[in-house]
């Protein structure tokens, strides 16, 4: 148990004690201004909203699960609200090529990473703003495949989707082109798809070259990757034109050139468009229900003051932690006991080495190369598959992650960083099987706020651990064809799914194959929370593909 | 090892390659006030954690080295997160005083003398015990040693190579990103890209 002044202090955490001199006040209030400029005192307050009127739907966050859904609600004619936990910026003047002045765009309270493989958060997969973790998303949009859905057919472990693949091709199709994909016709690993990329593919950076030569002398298959950003300019609906990428490599830190097809550059506008309105700086603290169970409104804290907002549905698009977070803490939708359980994490190791070429890896999309040969290897230990990409990084993020690795310190530390130009990297992305021991419980530790921190259980299990190290084996040998020197490899869990999972049983699964809960009529959830499995591919473009679909369902059921 | 011309980055500063914004976050740091006065540490905990960071980032070439101490204790001071916590390590003020403290432990059970006063070898000796997780000192049965080394080792890192001239140290210039980059391939450098000496 920690003592009274540690949990005095887990509780302080967030809170600005009184600082006495003036100067220093004035400066830190100035920094902090520029880092958020959400806090300005001299921003005008949000209207309040009428205490009386009752909106149609209400969307409670505007990442890859609310804001497909919140444009086609709108579009439909409904009257629709979004609450956003963060800020809206302007990217062309706000977001500075900077990894540390970029901060503001990740959700940076604290959550309790437990098990044997405690999983980051923060810039590793957890975003607030408007546009949610897109903001910084790397815009990985490969399809995910027939198999991932059926991964218990196919290998009596993990478990099924309540629906297969069709159901979510008519939706990539429709994203692909609405998004502005790049990437190439015909996609390699599934060539009979009725419609290409409406984009080519992007150019390949140094990582990417050195991947593809590796790759061709040992037999596996690569291609330019799916990506998200735009490799010429399009006509995006509600937005304008948007311009191609310029290849500023800073896709995990913000794109301020508005080709990387993030939600506020898309989906959003697209739904103000529509007559949605969007709040931001909006974070919900309570769910409220009449006496049937039916969700009445939210309440929510926006600039100090506690506002209400009632509704007639709700849509809870808050990630795979704060969603299983404001059920818990409402105790909703707890009928089945699935709320917070098998949380997932992918594969992402990641192997990196030094090559005598000069890589700068600061340039072109991180991920430029993809090869899917690996999504079922013939001589696989383990259940799923994974997937394999090229990485460029920035040069913080590569520091710090080296060093939680390496521990190098002193000046082996200062020698090996004046590599960077030299350095080139290889990760997976792969399947993770759902597992009762790993899940999101509410801590007794408090935030500034008084809500309990969230406690995130992982551990790599033996299917985990096997794909491990076919993966480590596999890239480990793609670099040492590559000429790579002083390779290294660096075990990661990256994304954040499952803990409110889809199901067809009311006893084993949160919600329907509708994304409508089982216990609440009026209660939707839809994000990555959702997933009963995590697939073998980047999530967001699914998030996407079942936020419309969640929206067509709804529309569908509303009209019967 | 590469090295790269000095200067380059606060050359780039002033052109119109860089953003306002970009231009604005480097600078602070680039300008940051010489003199700091610690407002979460007291004075000696603040000139330990100086010790300490001068030993994991050695700078002997700079008369003015890059300021790391100043950025954990500002951190602490405004209670700033990044999302996460090992949920084995405790609150990160409470952490970064019993492993601080944990330090002067080791340094006092091997060298009867607080860390501050130890030649470089002697520090350094110190580090690479907290390194392999064999410091010994009584604050390490309440703070797993290898976490705490390795958060903090990861806080000084950032803080080091966010700054200018780290950035420059490593040849990295993305941040004079205003036309894009076109020549993105093995070997391709842009004419504003460093090259090595």
């Amino acid at each position: 148990m920690p003592d009274e002044e540690t949990l005095e202090e887990g509780t302080l955490t967030p809170i600005q004690p009184e600082i006495q001199d003036p100067l220093l006040r004035e400066i830190l209030e100035e920094n902090s201004l520029q880092a958020d400029p959400s806090r300005d005192p001299l921003e005008q307050p949000a209207p309040l909203p009428d205490p009386d009127e009752i909106v149609d739907c209400l969307v409670i966050g505007t990442g890859a699960g609310g804001a497909p859904l919140l444009a086609r609600l709108a579009q439909a004619g409904l009257r629709v609200v979004a609450l956003e936990a963060g800020a809206r910026h302007d990217p062309k003047t706000e977001f500075a090529t900077d990894e540390k002045a970029q901060n503001f765009l990740f959700w940076n309270d604290e959550r309790l990473s437990a098990g044997q493989n405690p999983v980051a958060f923060g810039k590793n997969n957890s975003g607030i703003g408007y546009g949610g973790s897109t903001l910084h998303y790397t815009a990985y949009t490969p399809r995910a495949h027939r198999g991932d859905l059926t991964l218990h057919t196919e290998f009596g472990q993990g478990v099924d989707w309540p629906f297969g693949i069709e159901e979510l091709e008519p939706y990539y199709e429709e994203l692909e082109h609405f998004l502005g994909i790049s990437g190439p016709t015909p996609y390699p690993w599934d060539p009979g798809r009725r419609k290409g990329y409406p984009l080519a593919p992007l150019p390949l950076n140094g990582a990417a070259q050195l991947m593809e030569r590796a790759c061709a002398q040992l037999g596996i298959r690569t291609s330019p990757a799916a990506n998200a950003a735009l490799s010429a300019r399009y006509y995006q609906e509600g937005v304008g034109w948007r311009e191609a990428c310029t290849n500023r490599g800073f896709c995990q830190a913000g794109c301020s050139t508005g080709a990387k097809a993030s939600m506020d550059v898309t989906f959003l506008p697209l739904a103000e468009q529509y007559g949605a309105e969007i709040r931001t700086g909006a974070y919900v603290t309570e769910i409220e229900r009449d006496a049937t169970g039916q969700v009445t409104g939210v309440v929510y804290e926006q600039g100090g003051r506690t506002v209400r907002q009632r509704c007639r549905n709700l849509f809870l698009c808050a990630g795979a932690i704060e969603t299983p977070r404001l059920l818990l803490l409402n105790e909703l939708a707890m009928g089945s006991g699935q709320v917070g359980k098998h949380f997932m994490a992918h594969v992402g190791m990641q192997v990196w080495g030094t090559f005598p070429e000069d890589t700068r890896p600061y340039k072109g999309i991180p991920g430029g190369l993809i090869s899917e040969d690996t999504h079922r290897p013939k001589d696989a230990d383990f259940a799923g598959g994974y997937l394999l990409q090229s990485i460029g990084v920035m040069p913080v993020t590569f520091a710090t992650q080296m060093v939680r690795q390496r521990k190098l310190w002193g000046q082996q530390l200062r020698d090996y960083m004046r590599n960077y130009n030299h350095i080139a990297g290889i990760n997976v992305l792969g399947d993770c099987l759902p597992h009762t021991d790993n899940f999101v419980e509410l801590s007794d530790e408090k935030d500034a706020r008084g809500v309990p921190k969230p406690r995130v259980h992982f551990t790599a299990q033996e299917n985990e651990q096997r794909m491990n190290r076919h993966a480590e084996r596999t890239m480990r040998q793609i670099w040492e064809t590559a000429g790579a020197q002083d390779i290294w490899a660096f075990e990661r869990y990256a994304h954040i799914i499952g803990t409110a999972r889809m199901g067809t049983s009311a006893n084993e699964a949160v919600v329907n194959p509708d994304g409508r809960a089982f216990d609440v009529p009026n209660l939707y959830i839809c994000d990555n929370s959702v997933f009963p499995s995590a697939l073998s591919v980047n999530p967001a473009l699914t998030i996407m593909a079942l936020s419309l679909r969640t929206a067509d369902r709804f529309l569908e059921n509303a009209r019967k | 090892m590469p090295h790269y011309p000095e200067g380059t980055v606060r050359a780039l500063l002033e052109t119109d390659l860089v953003t306002p914004a970009t231009r604005a976050a480097l600078e602070e740091r680039l300008e940051a006030p010489l003199a700091y006065e610690p407002q979460f540490f007291d004075a000696d905990t603040y000139r330990l954690l100086q010790a300490v960071a001068a030993r994991i980032f050695p700078q002997p070439e700079r008369q003015t080295p890059i300021s790391l101490a100043s950025g954990v204790d500002a951190r602490l001071l405004r209670g700033d997160a990044d999302g996460w916590r090992y949920d084995s390590m405790p609150p990160d003020r409470e952490a970064y005083r019993l492993g601080l403290g944990g330090i002067n432990q080791a340094a006092q059970a091997r060298f009867q003398q607080a860390f501050t006063e130890l030649d470089e070898a002697r520090q350094d000796s110190i580090i690479a015990l907290l390194a392999a997780a064999e410091a010994p000192g009584e604050n390490w049965s309440q703070l797993p040693q290898d976490r705490f080394f390795e958060e903090m080792l990861a806080e000084l890192t950032e803080i080091y190579y966010a700054h200018p001239l780290a950035q420059e140290e490593i040849g990295y210039v993305g941040m004079a990103d205003v036309p894009g980059w076109q020549r993105i391939g093995l070997n391709e450098l842009e004419p504003r890209e460093p090259e090595e000496r």
